[in-house]
């Protein structure tokens, strides 16, 4: 009896499917591509697309400006700070991480989400990575494609900072989940309304993380303070990494104590305000 | 007006109106961070980058405080078939969407700072004013809130004809004007900047205001018949999709409703 690629026997209606993906995580994988799938029940996303790449337009002109002819005038050559302009858009998702948790706070759904056999953050987390995927392959690497077109060299410093980024840019979305947990539950435990805290947090977060202007360009040290912030290791580190600015192994230092220090708080928090998600709304 | 917000308690309203002002605030930093680092950007002094940010905030800060509750998002209102709340009062819409937005209290928190950084930037560049310069300040203000409300009107009245798709895209057209909107757009290209300026009025909002208002560039008084040329053709533009698509609501109506972010 031949077993087909997809796992079905040839006798399939007599035979149990043999599972290609072990069966923890089928529930998850599942959950991802239901996640994909519903970005095509609107065409509004390529609005976002046509955002994203306009401040990527207006960075890179603004970054021409201020550097070319000065080329003294920072810790980053201009090809650097271009780089980490498309850089940092190419992944702006991974380098921002955002689940559905606030739409869930918002739609009072988040306690339907317990009920489902799959952890709370793992479920969560799921549906991020669903959407990455049609995004990365619908935007991003389309954008890293065109960079050198725009006058833009996309590519890392050198191949150990590819490698290194890699691992930098898993440490930067435990990071980023460990906030989005930490948040969400301050949401509960502040009991105010959740679009507030949201829109707080992204201002702040933007400002700070450096993945709308590199750190290193803050005046008044301004970038060395927001440098030790968790913000920083959300976007600041691994870009930092690719475009060869700062010490790796501080930045990736840096990250691994955010990631020790911030799960554990963001569970306790999480835990000690569950009970008032009731109240709250969930 | 937002009384209700008020009369809950001052938390309501602090909580509003302190996320109103860093929103803000944030938005505008990156700029003033790069201006101040480089001693300006481009052909803008660091003082004149400071005005073209008061600027933008202090248009920010005015559509919040008059458009709020959704009325500058009229996607969500179309979306969720909350119009009818407009409808059904004994007044004309467009009256209901003039005034029904006015947030006083927890709207207003760009428009001190907005108010103050161009304060600081005129007395910083020694501007000789005139009640002249004041009247054209005021017409392009009113001009750059026009245009992005045009703006906003025009794409948000695609959630007449598919609203559960359409709900969130003013979220969307705010945040492509509002996020560029503090940036010079000085060193785009030609073709670029008049893409900008016409189909994604982004230029409008801040940017061709403040060079006009500061002399840079070309003259300023085709600058001015420009701008105002541009918030009329976008207003009407808006006015026709609109009274469009608000035909189409009479007949088919809407099949879904959602209370949220709706006043209570």
């Amino acid at each position: 009896m031949q077993r087909f690629r997809t796992g079905h026997s040839s006798c399939a209606w007599s035979q149990r499917p043999v599972a290609v993906v072990p069966r923890a995580f089928a529930g998850y994988v599942k959950t991802a591509a239901m996640s994909a799938g519903e970005i095509g029940d609107s065409p509004l996303f390529l609005l976002e697309y046509a955002l994203r790449l306009l401040r990527v337009l207006v960075l890179i002109a603004l970054w021409r400006i201020i550097l070319e002819g000065r080329p003294g005038s920072g810790p980053m050559p201009l090809a650097s700070v271009l780089t980490y302009t498309v850089v940092a858009e190419v992944f702006a998702e991974q380098l921002a991480v955002r689940t559905t948790l606030s739409e869930a706070f918002w739609h009072g759904t988040l306690v339907m989400r317990f009920l489902r056999p799959m952890g709370l953050v793992r479920q969560l987390a799921a549906e991020m990575l669903g959407r990455w995927g049609v995004h990365l392959g619908l935007f991003s690497l389309p954008l890293f494609l065109v960079a050198p077109l725009l006058g833009v060299d996309p590519r890392p410093a050198s191949p150990l900072a590819a490698v290194l980024f890699v691992l930098s840019l898993c440490l930067a979305i435990l990071v980023g989940l460990a906030m989005e947990v930490l948040f969400g539950a301050a949401v509960v435990a502040l009991e105010q309304p959740v679009w507030i805290i949201e829109y707080l947090r992204t201002a702040i977060a933007t400002l700070m993380s450096g993945s709308l202007l590199p750190l290193a360009y803050y005046p008044w040290g301004l970038g060395d303070v927001f440098g030790w912030l968790p913000f920083a290791a959300m976007a600041w580190a691994p870009l930092a990494i690719f475009t060869g600015t700062g010490s790796a192994a501080m930045l990736l230092l840096s990250q691994t104590l955010w990631v020790i220090v911030l799960w554990p708080l963001a569970d306790w928090l999480w835990r000690s305000n569950r009970e008032k998600l009731v109240g709250y709304g969930g | 007006m937002d009384v209700l917000s008020v009369t809950r308690g001052p938390q309501v309203m602090i909580a509003y109106y302190v996320s109103d002002l860093i929103t803000g605030l944030a938005a505008i930093t990156a700029t003033f961070l790069l201006a101040e680092r480089f001693d300006g950007i481009g052909p803008w002094t660091r003082s004149e980058v400071l005005f073209l940010l008061g600027y933008a905030l202090l248009v920010r800060a005015l559509i919040n405080t008059l458009f709020n509750w959704n009325l500058a998002h009229i996607s969500r209102r179309i979306g969720r078939g909350q119009l009818d709340h407009l409808l059904v009062q004994p007044q004309p819409l467009w009256m209901a969407l003039l005034t029904e937005g006015f947030a006083p209290a927890t709207g207003s928190g760009m428009l001190l700072p907005g108010l103050g950084l161009l304060i600081w930037s005129i007395h910083q560049l020694g501007l000789t004013l005139s009640a002249g310069w004041y009247a054209l300040l005021v017409v392009n203000l009113l001009a750059s809130i026009a245009t992005v409300l045009a703006f906003e009107y025009a794409w948000g009245s695609l959630a007449f004809w598919a609203p559960r798709a359409s709900e969130e895209i003013n979220s969307d057209t705010w945040r492509l004007l509002m996020q560029l909107a503090p940036f010079p757009l000085d060193g785009l290209s030609g073709p670029a900047v008049a893409a900008l300026l016409t189909a994604v009025p982004i230029g409008l909002v801040a940017w061709y205001p403040s060079r006009a208002l500061l002399g840079i560039g070309t003259a300023s008084l085709p600058a001015e018949a420009f701008l105002l040329s541009a918030a009329i053709a976008f207003a009407a533009f808006a006015m026709w999709i609109f009274t469009r698509g608000l035909r189409r609501y009479g007949r088919t109506g809407s099949s879904r409703y959602l209370d949220y972010g709706h006043r209570r």
